[in-house]
C-alpha cells in the first residue's frame, strides 16, 4: 500500500511545516530562555537554606561546575580556599549541590538524598555519602617535612625559610604550598619543581597512617604546559615500600594514585617523596597527598 | 505603480544597507572593546597623525620630510608588521572626522598624539569609539549589500533579502561587525573579491576590478592570502573539460588582475612598507606564518598549541564546522543544507530556479578575458569552496584557532546564500503543493516562511548582544549550553563594559584596580568617553599586578584559571563580590581583597 502521507504533493508540505515549526521552535526559545536562569533571588534563598542546614566539614558545589563563581559569591565564606582547591570530593561526608537545569555534580553520586528543595530556577539537595577521614594531609602539614635535593655525589638539604623549604644554589628548587592550576582546575598542593640530575626529595618522618594513601599530581601552569614537553615521575616511599607513580606529563592532569594502606592503618611511618624528571624544563611539578580512612 | 525593477533592486540594496547601518550603531555602544580593537584604535589615531603631520608639511614646503623614514617609522610602526593599515587608517580618519571634540578636556593626555586644539568636526557621534568603528559598520552594510546583489541572479527579491539579512543575523558575525577590527571587513572583501570574480568569468570589466578589490582586501587582513587558492580551485572544476582534453586551462584576466594589482596596491597603502619593502613585507609575512596559538576553549579543552595524538588533531579538527554548526542560527543551517541540495541538483548548463541567471553558455570559444562564457561556470562548486574553503583551512590541526568563529566569518556570507537558495526551493515546492484556487495563500505562503526564517536569526542575534562570543545556538542550548559542552565564551577583555559603572562606584579601592585582560588602551578609551572615572587606577598585569590592586576582574577562560588562585590566595577569600553573568554564566567576576 502506498503512503498517500508522504506522496510528492505532500512532501513540500510537510518540508515547509518542518521549516516553519523549527523557527517558530527557534523563535520562543530565544525569547524564553533567558528567563530559564536562575535570578538574584533564587541565588539568595537557595544560599539561605545551605547556611541554615551547613556543618562545618560539609562540602558546597554548584552544578553544571561554570556556576561555581556565582554560587561562591552567595556562599564563599563557607567555602575556604583549601576546600575550594580540594584534593578531591572524597573526604566529604555531605555533599550541598546547589544545581540548575537538571545539572548534577560528581561529588553528589551514589551518595543518599537527604534534602531536595527547589528556589525558583535553582534546586538545592543535601547528599550524605561515605567519606574518608583525613588523618593526615601532607599539604597542611608541609612544615613537617623535611626537604633535601639528591645529587649524584651528594645529598643537599634545603630549609624552611617560612613559607617554603627552599634548596640551595637553584632559586626554582624549593617546595611550596599554594594555590597551582592543573588541568585549568585549581588545587592547593605543594608546588615542587624538578631538577636536572638530582632527585627532590621531601620526607615526612612520622605519618600516621589509614586504610590508604592518596596522592595526586600534576603539572601546574598553563604557559608552562605549554612550553615544554618533558615528563616527570615520583616515586613514594612508605614505611620502607616504594612505589612508582604514573608518570606526570603535560596531557595527564590532576592524576589520583590509591596507594593501599589498609594493612598498616594506625602505624606511625615515615613517608618519603622523590621527585626526578629527565627534562625538568618549565615542569611545574605540584602534589598533594591525604592518609585517609 | 509599478517600480522599475533594476530600481527597486537598487531601493532595496540600499534599505538592507541602511538598516544594517542602523541596527549596528543603535547597539554597539553597549559593546565593550577588545586587546585588538583598542591598539587598532590607538593605530587609526596614531595613522591620522602623519596625515596631520603631511599637510603641515606640505604647507611648510618640507612635504618629502613625511616620507623620510624616521617620520613614516614615528607614525606607521604602531601594530606592525602586525596588519596592514586600510581599516586602521579608516577607523582614524573617521574618528577625525566625525567624533564630538572634547578633546582638550581632562582626557587630553590619553590620546596617542598630542592635542594641540580643540578638533574642529562633524560631530555625527557622540563617542570617540562609535567615530572609530562607523567603518567596519559600513563595510558591514557593503556586504548586506554586496550579498543581495550576488544574490539577486539566482533568487527572488524575498529569497535575496533573507539572504542579505541570515548574513547580518548571526550572532558571531554581529559582534564582529560592529567593532573597530578587520574580521568582518575582510569578510565583505571575500565577498566582493569572489563577486567581481564571479562576474568576471562573463565580463571582462570584473577581472580588473577583482584584480583592484584583491588588492584592497590584502590590505585589510592576511585572510585575503587564501582567496586566490579557492577562486583558482573553482576555476580549475568550472573548466575541468580542459583538463580532460588535457590542455590546461587559460589563465583568466581576473587573476593576471590579482597578480598585478593586488601586490601594488598592497605596497602602495602600507606606508610602513616604503623604506624597507622586502625585510619588511616579510617581517608580516612570517608573523601570520608562524603566529603562535593563544589559548581557545574548545569542547572542554585549552587549545594552546598543535595536537600531538592522532584523537585529539581528530577533535582539533573538527572545531570549525562544530562551532558553525553550534553558532549559526539553526533555522539558516537547515536552509543552507537544502540550498546546498538544490545548488546539487542543478542540471547543468540549467538554471538554478526558472527566473535565476542561466548557465548555458554564451560564447563557442574559450577566452581569457571571458572564461565562463563558453561552459557551465559551475555556482554549485563556487558556493561550495568559498563556504567549505575557509572551515577547511581551520580544520588543519596546526593552525592556530584562537579566534573562533572569525578566523572563517568569510564563509559566512555564502552560507547565508546557501540559506536563500534553500528557502527559495522550499518555498517553490510550497507553492507548487497548494491548490492554483488559492492564489493569495500561493502568494502569501512563501513570504511568511521568508518572514519566519528571519525570525529566529534576528531574535538570536538580538538575545546575544552584547556577549555574541559567549552565544551557542539552538542544538548547543544558548548561553549555558556552550558553557556545559566547554566551549569559548569570550576573549580579551571586552566584556566588561556593562560592570564599569559598578567598577567606577568603588571608590578609594577602584585607584587600585586590576584590570586583567583590559588592556590599558582600552582603559583610556572608556576614560576618554566618560565612561570610567580619570581616577580609576591599574595595577598593572599578572600577580604583581593583584598584589598591588585593592579591587580586580577576572574574565572567564579556561587558561585564566590560575589568576583566581592569585586572588584566592592575596586577596584571602574565594568570594568575590560580584560576577557578571550572561543567562546565568559567568562572565566576569569581581573581587575585592578581603572581602568575606
Amino acid at each position: 500500500m502506498k503512503w498517500r502521507f508522504l506522496s510528492p504533493p505532500i512532501r513540500p508540505l510537510l518540508i515547509a511545516a518542518a521549516v516553519f515549526l523549527l523557527a517558530l521552535a527557534e523563535t520562543a526559545v530565544a525569547l524564553l530562555a533567558p528567563s530559564r536562569a536562575p535570578t538574584e533571588a533564587d541565588w539568595t534563598a537557595a544560599a539561605q537554606e545551605v547556611r541554615a542546614g551547613f556543618r562545618d566539614g560539609d562540602l558546597i558545589v554548584a552544578a553544571p561546575a561554570w556556576a561555581d563563581p556565582i554560587l561562591r559569591v552567595h556562599l564563599g565564606d563557607l567555602i575556604p580556599i583549601e576546600v575550594a582547591g580540594r584534593l578531591d570530593d572524597d573526604r566529604f561526608a555531605r555533599v550541598w549541590e546547589v544545581s540548575q537545569r537538571g545539572a548534577h555534580a560528581p561529588a553528589t553520586a551514589g551518595g543518599t538524598l537527604t534534602l531536595d528543595k527547589r528556589f525558583g530556577r535553582l534546586t538545592v539537595r543535601r547528599v550524605e555519602r561515605h567519606a574518608e577521614p583525613v588523618g593526615y594531609d601532607f599539604v597542611a602539614r608541609w612544615a613537617d617535612a623535611s626537604v633535601s635535593r639528591r645529587e649524584a655525589a651528594r645529598t643537599v638539604a634545603c630549609r624552611n625559610v617560612g613559607d617554603r623549604m627552599q634548596c640551595p644554589d637553584l632559586s626554582f628548587n624549593y617546595v611550596h604550598r599554594q594555590i597551582v592550576e592543573v588541568d585549568t582546575t585549581l588545587r592547593e598542593a605543594l608546588l615542587a619543581q624538578p631538577v636536572a640530575g638530582a632527585a627532590v626529595v621531601i620526607d615526612y618522618p612520622a605519618v600516621r597512617l589509614g586504610r590508604v594513601l592518596v596522592v595526586a599530581t600534576g603539572l601546574h601552569d598553563v604557559w608552562m604546559r605549554k612550553a615544554a614537553r618533558g615528563t616527570v615521575e615520583m616515586r613514594v616511599t612508605v614505611g620502607g615500600q616504594t612505589q612508582v607513580l604514573p608518570t606526570t606529563s603535560d596531557d595527564s592532569g590532576w592524576a589520583r594514585t590509591r596507594i593501599d594502606t589498609a594493612a598498616r592503618a594506625g602505624q606511625v611511618v615515615p613517608v618519603r617523596f622523590e621527585i626526578t624528571s629527565p627534562a625538568p624544563y618549565a615542569r611545574h611539578f605540584a602534589f598533594a597527598a591525604e592518609a585517609r580512612g | 505603480m509599478r517600480v522599475n525593477p533594476r530600481r527597486a533592486d537598487w531601493l532595496m540594496t540600499l534599505g538592507l544597507a541602511l538598516a544594517t547601518v542602523i541596527w549596528l550603531l543603535a547597539v554597539e555602544g553597549r559593546q565593550g572593546f577588545g586587546r585588538d580593537e583598542s591598539q587598532y584604535m590607538r593605530a587609526g589615531e596614531r595613522y591620522w597623525g602623519w596625515f596631520e603631520e603631511l599637510a603641515t608639511n606640505l604647507g611648510q614646503g618640507k612635504l618629502r620630510q613625511s616620507f623620510a623614514a624616521p617620520d613614516i617609522d614615528h607614525y606607521w610602526s604602531d601594530n606592525a608588521p602586525d596588519h596592514p593599515v586600510i581599516m586602521k587608517t579608516l577607523y582614524g580618519i573617521s574618528w577625525r572626522a566625525f567624533h564630538t571634540c572634547t578633546c582638550t578636556g581632562p582626557a587630553r593626555g590619553l590620546h596617542p598624539n598630542p592635542i594641540r586644539g580643540r578638533h574642529r568636526t562633524l560631530p555625527l557621534f557622540s563617542r570617540d569609539s562609535t567615530a572609530f568603528r562607523f567603518p567596519a559598520i559600513l563595510f558591514a552594510a557593503l556586504l548586506v549589500a554586496l550579498v543581495f546583489r550576488f544574490a539577486r541572479h539566482w533568487l527572488s527579491r524575498p529569497a535575496a533579502a533573507v539572504a542579505a539579512i541570515l548574513t547580518l543575523a548571526q550572532p558571531h558575525y554581529f559582534f564582529h561587525a560592529q567593532i573597530a577590527c578587520f574580521d568582518a571587513p575582510i569578510a565583505t572583501m571575500a565577498f566582493a573579491v569572489g563577486f567581481a570574480y564571479w562576474k568576471s568569468l562573463r565580463d571582462p570589466r570584473w577581472g580588473i576590478a577583482a584584480g583592484a578589490l584583491f588588492g584592497v582586501a590584502l590590505g585589510v587582513k592576511h585572510n585575503a592570502w587564501l582567496m586566490p587558492f579557492f577562486l583558482v580551485a573553482h576555476y580549475l572544476w568550472m573548466r575541468r573539460g580542459d583538463l580532460r582534453a588535457r590542455r590546461l586551462p587559460r589563465i583568466p584576466l581576473a587573476f593576471l588582475a590579482m597578480l598585478v594589482l593586488g601586490p601594488i596596491i598592497f605596497f602602495l597603502h602600507w606606508p610602513w612598507l616604503w623604506n624597507a619593502p622586502i625585510a619588511r613585507t616579510r617581517a608580516y609575512v612570517l608573523r601570520h606564518l608562524d603566529h603562535e596559538h593563544y589559548n581557545f576553549e574548545y569542547l572542554g579543552w585549552n587549545w594552546n598549541q598543535p595536537p600531538t595524538t592522532t584523537g585529539m588533531k581528530l577533535l582539533r579538527a573538527t572545531a570549525p564546522f562544530v562551532e558553525t554548526g553550534f553558532t549559526v542560527p539553526v533555522t539558516t543551517l537547515a536552509l543552507a543544507a537544502f540550498g546546498a541540495a538544490a545548488l546539487a541538483r542543478r542540471r547543468r548548463e540549467g538554471a538554478l530556479f526558472p527566473e535565476a541567471e542561466p548557465e548555458t553558455p554564451v560564447a563557442a570559444r574559450p577566452s581569457w578575458l571571458r572564461p565562463g562564457a563558453d561552459v557551465d561556470r559551475a555556482p554549485g562548486a563556487f558556493v561550495l569552496v568559498q563556504t567549505l574553503g575557509p572551515l577547511c583551512v581551520l580544520a588543519v590541526p596546526s593552525t592556530p584557532i584562537f579566534g573562533g568563529v572569525k578566523h572563517f566569518l568569510t564563509a559566512m556570507p555564502y552560507l547565508a546564500i546557501l540559506a536563500g537558495v534553500g528557502l527559495t526551493a522550499i518555498s517553490r515546492g510550497l507553492e507548487g503543493a497548494l491548490p492554483l484556487a488559492r492564489a493569495r495563500l500561493r502568494r502569501a505562503a512563501p513570504l511568511a516562511l521568508a518572514v519566519a526564517v528571519c525570525l529566529p536569526a534576528v531574535l538570536e542575534t538580538r538575545r546575544s548582544h552584547p556577549d555574541g562570543l559567549a552565544h551557542y545556538n539552538l542544538l548547543a542550548g544558548g548561553f549555558a549550553g556552550g558553557a556545559s559542552l566547554g566551549m569559548n565564551r569570550q576573549f580579551w577583555g571586552y566584556s566588561v563594559l556593562p560592570m564599569l559603572p559598578d567598577l567606577d562606584g568603588h571608590v578609594p579601592e577602584n585607584r587600585s584596580l586590576f584590570w586583567h585582560d583590559v588592556l590599558s588602551d582600552a582603559i583610556s578609551m572608556y576614560k576618554r568617553e566618560g565612561r570610567l572615572s580619570l581616577a580609576v587606577g591599574d595595577t598593572g598585569f599578572g600577580e604583581d599586578g593583584i598584589k598591588r590592586s585593592e579591587l580586580g576582574i577576572l574574565f572567564y577562560e579556561k587558561h585564566w584559571a590560575k589568576y583566581e588562585g592569585w586572588f584566592w590566595e592575596i586577596y584571602g577569600t574565594t568570594r568575590p563580590i560580584y560576577v557578571r553573568a550572561r543567562e546565568g554564566v559567568p562572565l566576569v567576576t569581581l573581587y575585592r581583597r578581603g572581602a568575606r
